[in-house]
């Protein structure tokens, strides 16, 4: 023996005592009797045999190994016993299940060598799926079965074994339950024995069961138990103590309990007790013996009746008339394993000992604390990305290790688990018989244990299942033993057998291996094997950090990680009153985290904390809230954020002209995600399943507002105001409420019954509509007042367009001009139009590109627009550009229309110029550079303007260009409770502006009439200064992907009809398109740290998500995913 | 200890990592030095993976490692709410140690919780037992510079009860047998402050 310290079971001192858990006194007893070889399986409550023979086997001189998997132990050991040395080996009760088939046939042949198996029980599946009574096995197999009730009986029960073993021929179990195994108690030591090794010595006739020697070798098992009985009769393990008529019969670790129960409760002698440790073959004539005298017996054993039922029919064949209590007869319970308490309500009413004692107190319970995976696991992060890529739909089937952990939440990586290897046994059935892609998920010591079959049965059906292989380096759940062909080589774990190559060589074609704390190469292997058929491996490769620290005495703590809290939990949008209070679920989570995982470049910790779409969306709507929605495929959720500040869905989600997706930083990777699409799908889906949302509505309180005005803006303020409980009063010239919506956009691009909902939802919630009259001519803010309204919101568009003047307007056969607005007008209001032939359209705008299109509809064979600027420069929505383009419109840019001639329009070309107010170049004209451009209509489309009348209102102050002054946050006029809004103010003159400005005017409203708490206490619309366009991260994506863009009508059914070009989104489209948002400003209600990856550093104070710093083990990869960007390395 | 038993039964509740095992391992071979018959129960299962850890030292003449309900003499809690989830175990006659020094269950951060308030953990103990000592872990981390003396302060702190059938030293000997020479120093530390802890 070596130098260095002397390993306490190694102490060769006769009479010694060390306080030795029930697991070490077991190592301990077979050194006495000169063990020399020793295998086994780690397995709890086993592990600690093996543990201890791995440390000592050198030093005692013996022959240990882990093996492959229990079968492959028990076959090594019998193979020493063969060879003529003692043997040992130790696994739990699952493993020697696994080990069943040589197990049947070892009796036969019979060990040459003592052989003896421990087999530790688990009852109450403390670390099992089963608790399983192995004691069955002894008179299935004909194997003696001992039974330690302690630790110092496990010692002495080990040394008796191998004599038993060698003398019956027999291998002998002994199986100690984890309260023997994990007690620790005095042993006191006899002198250790060399090992000795005999040799094989042939004999084939004993050797090879061939039926021929099967049925001899049968025959003679008979009397090889008799032998054992009586050894076991003779033995120290039959106790009996005390007299009396009453007795109890017990055994194994229950029968210690009883024991001190019978002191506690001063009955010791009092009874007799008899102890059976020997509990296959039963030393019946011991027992019958014991029994003299006995009327009434309470037989207290685990997990069956295996004892009491013996005794039943012993006694029964000895006509012995006993009482016997047991679970038969229900004092005591079959299952789990028993405390004190239990067993002695058992002595109390089974022995009539008197009244019980009170039964225990009830306590508050206290929150539970399970195991978890550990901060900084491989398989966290492993399983985290795996859930990510397969989402909630997939079926994952788990295996036994550490990883089974991923069982609970949030990982929940465990549809169904049964056995070492099952994890790819169970995906590949469920695939074979379903269809569905599975996922089977097995550590590296599993996989080597009984993986490999299954993976090359998966292969040999081609079976649609993805095998991911969790290769930590060590066999972590039962204390870090060696896992298969690791070595440590300097500080790194080297593995000699490598797994992805086992799996190529067995067949599989897919093969990868990645680290599991680089997310996005994770993501990314994942989504190839996702999108792969048949059978995919992926290997997560890394060794496990406690497992790492201990072996190379590094520190377990890399780094330590922080949350900044001002970013996370944080709306940056809350200080303007835009914080939705939504409850966001794990799949918006888990698209959010997705985003953030797959993004390069700047830290996310230095990103802006607002998203660019929503700064610069008119309305404040937040667009990466409703487009993770969709992406999670919670259109509810997704419906609710999007009505909750929006007034006419269905008009904004087709006309709206996005000025998010001009700002969208997807557009930097690859294109714009298709927000407005977005909305349209959810608008949609809402209007198809019948789905209807209102915010919160304050309680009518009698104050009235007229709103003079039914378009867009108009609309928006009435349907605000009744939410904030005003008596609203809606005017217009018109008969029909919709304005612009209605009179002036073509049904191609907004039908009818689209906006009618709009309108109808908000007359439906309580809104007087009054139409025909008139701003300026029937109706006057002042009047309206002295009615009885404390309020008015002037809200009226600009009907006409601006005149547009050419020379010679009077020539004969001139071309007839018409006014855009005017022409849509009488269009949309369904007037027989006649009938033109080629026409041009003069302006660059909304209006002028609806003029086009609805004059290629009526019938014009040639439509030309003429646009003074550049064609970059057209305000129109490109969209519109382009899908006038796509109806054969002709669209001719720098061309100023000077004058008319018989049917013609005489130009002049532009060049561009200065740049003058607007930020665009003024457009010259180019001295003889006339043309002409044939035509018999032309459309002015070049700008509109309210007619004079409606701001002639006395008493409201105007500015130099006619428009009333307003506040811009309120819409307050110079006038006391009049506002203003529509076209009668400057502003962008947007459906969705005007939309915005209304929202505004009725805060603004609320704001004067009933003060700050009561306007506040409702969405607040964004106000005008907010809307700063937040910069734009710098970020690189690791994948990309093409916008999606809905289906739009081809052919003659879309140029000569007013159906709708563009179509909805599909689902799958929509959600595809969802999961291309990149998610850049923060979010108030994320919580996907603890939603989703579950890391046990992490804890909630006072609402606030922190990382103790004590757990933290720097892993990073929280930060990667952290959707805020909120977590940042403090120390490394 | 209890008279008609002669068996003292002490129960060490923690959280997996917190080092009860190992407290619970230096009792026992502290009552092994002075020859006393003594079993150490450690059914720790899966909790080691910051799991909740239940441990039993019995002193005295017996077989088995099972606390019955109400049978502890001693209740060494190494975390507030660890201490609270072993009430079951604990009678009016049981002294109660616990470090102030909060583990959160991941269970609550999940549920978007803050650790409860401690005053009302320890009334809700003191319901069942009288005898409940505190010791401020964290600060006697801060005095002793290292937080893996915890378990070594609370052990001073359970000798400081004086229910221990041997004395303060045989107990420390048992555990400056285990620890590197290095961090003896500061383990003695840790230790004389536990005792002092209670015994004011």
């Amino acid at each position: 023996m070596s130098k260095k310290t002397l390993d306490p079971l190694l102490v060769n001192v006769a009479g010694h005592s060390e306080c030795l858990l029930g697991n070490e006194a077991i190592v301990r007893g077979a050194l006495e009797a000169g063990v020399a070889f020793a295998s086994g399986y780690p397995g709890t409550p086993s592990s600690e045999v093996t543990d201890s023979f791995a440390r000592i086997a050198d030093q005692a001189g013996i022959i240990f190994e882990y093996s492959i998997n229990e079968k492959i132990a028990v076959e090594m050991a019998f193979a020493a016993s063969l060879a003529g040395a003692r043997s040992i080996v130790a696994m739990k009760h699952l493993g020697l299940m696994y080990a069943g088939d040589p197990l049947s046939t070892i009796p036969y042949v019979g060990p040459v060598a003592g052989l003896v198996i421990v087999s530790a029980g688990d009852p109450s599946c403390r670390t099992s799926p089963n608790e399983q009574d192995q004691r069955w096995l002894g008179p299935m197999l004909h194997i003696p079965f001992l039974d330690p009730d302690s630790p110092a009986e496990a010692y002495a029960m080990t040394r008796f074994a191998f004599e038993l073993s060698e003398k019956s021929r027999l291998p002998v179990i002994l199986r100690p339950t984890t309260r023997v195994c994990h007690s620790r108690a005095v042993v006191q030591y006899g002198k250790l024995q060399e090992p000795r090794i005999g040799g094989f010595k042939k004999d084939p006739s004993r050797f090879v069961p061939i039926p021929v020697n099967a049925r001899r070798l049968r025959s003679d098992l008979k009397d090889r138990v008799e032998i054992a009985r009586d050894l076991i009769a003779h033995s120290e393990f039959i106790r009996v103590a005390g007299e009396g008529k009453t007795a109890i019969l017990a055994s194994g670790a229950p029968a210690g309990t009883t024991a001190d129960l019978l002191t506690d409760l001063e009955l010791n002698g009092k009874l007799k007790f008899i102890t059976v440790g020997g509990v296959y073959p039963l030393p019946e004539d011991r027992i019958v013996e014991a029994l003299a005298g006995v009327d009434r017996l309470l037989v207290v054993e685990e997990l069956s009746s295996f004892l009491e039922d013996a005794v039943r029919s012993l006694c029964a064949r000895h006509s012995l008339a006993i009482e016997e209590l047991g679970k038969r007869t229900d004092h005591l319970r079959e299952e789990f394993e028993y405390e004190p308490a239990q067993i002695r309500r058992a002595i109390y009413q089974g022995l009539e000992l008197g009244p019980e004692p009170p039964p225990a107190l009830e306590f508050e319970t206290v929150p539970p604390r399970p195991p978890s995976l550990c901060p900084g696991c491989p398989h966290r992060a492993s399983q985290y990305a795996l859930r990510t890529v397969f989402g909630e739909d997939s079926l994952y089937f788990n295996d036994i290790g550490c990883y089974t952990l991923g069982y609970g939440p949030p990982l929940h990586t465990a549809d169904a688990l049964l056995c070492m290897g099952a994890g790819f046994t169970l995906a590949a059935g469920v695939a074979r018989t379903t269809g569905q892609r599975t996922v089977g998920i097995m550590g590296d010591s599993t996989f080597f244990h009984s993986g490999m079959p299954p993976l090359l049965n998966a292969v040999k059906e081609n079976v649609n299942m993805v095998a991911v292989i969790l290769d930590n380096h060590v066999t972590g759940m039962t204390g870090f033993q060696e896992s298969p062909t690791v070595n440590l080589v300097g500080d790194q774990f080297m593995r000699e057998v490598s797994i992805a190559k086992v799996a190529e060589a067995l067949g599989v074609r897919q093969v990868e291996t990645v680290d599991p704390y680089d997310l996005p190469a994770s993501l990314a292997v994942l989504k190839r094997a996702h999108e792969a058929s048949g059978v995919s491996v992926v290997v997560f490769e890394r060794t496990c950090p406690v497992h790492f620290a201990r072996e190379t005495h590094a520190t377990y703590q890399q780094a330590v990680y922080a949350i900044d809290p001002s970013r996370c939990q944080t709306c940056a949008r809350e200080d303007c009153g835009l914080r939705c209070s939504q409850e966001i679920c794990t799949g918006f989570e888990r698209h959010m985290a997705q985003a953030r995982s797959l993004e390069s470049g700047e830290l996310p910790s230095n990103r802006p904390k607002e998203a660019p779409c929503a700064t610069q969306c008119p309305l404040g709507l937040c667009i990466q809230g409703y487009t993770g929605h969709i992406a999670a495929g919670e259109y509810r959720a997704a419906f609710e954020q999007i009505m909750s500040r929006l007034p006419l869905p269905e008009s904004v989600c087709r006309v709206c002209h996005h000025p998010c997706e001009q700002v969208c930083v997807r557009a930097d990777i690859d294109e714009p995600v298709a927000i407005n699409e977005l909305k349209r799908f959810v608008i949609d889906w809402a209007h198809r399943n019948e789905q209807t949302y209102q915010p919160a509505r304050d309680e009518m309180h009698g104050k009235k507002v007229a709103v003079v005005g039914a378009g867009p803006s108009g609309l928006a303020a009435a349907h605000d105001l009744i939410l904030r409980g005003y008596q609203v009063s809606l005017y217009d010239a018109a008969e029909h409420p919709g304005g612009l919506l209605r009179y002036g956009i073509p049904d191609y691009r907004l039908p009818k019954e689209a906006l009618a909902r709009d309108i109808d939802r908000i007359l439906a919630m309580g809104v007087e509509f009054i139409g025909g009259r008139r701003l300026g001519r029937d109706l006057h803010p002042e009047q309206l007042l002295k009615e009885g309204f404390d309020s008015v919101y002037l809200a009226v568009g600009a009907a006409s367009g601006v005149a547009l003047r050419l020379e010679n307007s009077e020539a004969a056969d001139a071309p007839v001009m018409i006014d855009a607005l005017d022409y849509l007008n009488q269009v949309n209001s369904g007037k027989e139009m006649a009938k033109a032939h080629r026409v041009v359209v003069i302006g660059g705008g909304n209006a002028a590109l609806d003029a086009a299109r609805t004059a290629r509809r009526l019938g014009a064979e040639q439509v030309i627009i003429a646009y003074r600027r550049r064609r970059q420069e057209m305000p129109a929505i490109e969209e519109e550009i382009k899908a006038a383009e796509a109806e054969g419109i002709e669209i001719q840019t720098q061309l100023q229309p000077q004058a008319l001639c018989a049917r013609q329009l005489q130009c002049l070309r532009t060049e561009a110029g200065d740049t003058d107010s607007s930020g665009r170049s003024r457009p010259v004209p180019i001295a003889g550079s006339e043309l002409t451009l044939a035509c018999d209509q032309i459309i002015a489309a070049i700008g509109q303007f309210p007619a004079a009348d409606l701001l002639a209102e006395p008493g409201i102050e105007r500015e130099e260009g006619g428009m009333f002054i307003v506040d811009a946050e309120t819409g307050q006029t110079s006038m006391n409770n009049v506002f203003a809004g529509g076209d009668l103010v400057p502003g962008e003159r947007t459906v969705t502006d005007a939309i915005a400005f209304g929202q505004r005017a009725a805060w603004g409203i609320d704001l004067s009439l009933r003060g700050q708490e009561a306007a506040d206490g409702h969405r607040i619309p964004p106000r005008p200064g907010s809307a700063e366009p937040a910069g734009r991260p710098d970020v690189q994506r690791s994948d990309t992907m093409p916008r999606v863009s809905p289906a739009e009508l081809t052919g003659p059914n879309r140029s000569e009809g007013f159906d709708e070009v563009v179509s909805v989104l599909t689902e799958a489209q929509a959600r595809a398109e969802a999961s291309r948002c990149m998610v850049c400003g923060l979010c108030g209600n994320c919580r996907t740290c603890l939603d989703l990856f579950g890391c046990p550093a992490f804890y909630v104070k006072d609402d606030q998500i922190c990382i103790e710093p004590e757990l933290c083990n720097g892993c990073g990869v929280c930060a990667d995913l952290c959707p805020n960007g909120a977590i940042y390395k403090v120390s490394s | 200890m209890n008279a008609s038993t002669k068996r003292l039964k002490i129960l060490v509740a923690g959280v997996g990592g917190q080092g009860a095992l190992t407290a619970a391992r230096f009792l026992g071979d502290a009552a092994m030095a002075v020859n006393l018959p003594v079993i150490v129960g450690q059914l720790h299962g899966m909790s080691q993976r910051g799991g909740a850890v239940e441990c039993s030292v019995i002193i005295g003449p017996g077989h088995s490692s099972h606390i019955g309900d109400g049978e502890a003499d001693v209740v060494m809690g190494l975390e507030p709410l660890e201490a609270k989830r072993s009430l079951a175990k604990m009678s009016k006659h049981t002294k109660c140690v616990v470090n102030l020094g909060k583990i959160v269950p991941f269970s609550l951060a999940m549920r978007g919780e803050s650790y409860p308030e401690l005053e009302p953990i320890l009334a809700y103990i003191r319901t069942v037992t009288p005898h409940l000592y505190t010791v401020d872990g964290p600060a006697l981390v801060r005095q002793t510079g290292i937080s893996r003396t915890l378990n070594v302060a609370m052990l001073g702190a359970v000798a400081g009860l004086d229910m221990l059938p041997f004395g303060h030293e045989v107990l420390w000997q048992a555990i400056e047998k285990k620890i590197p020479p290095r961090f003896l120093e500061v383990n003695r530390r840790a230790f004389d402050l536990g005792v002092s802890s209670v015994s004011q």
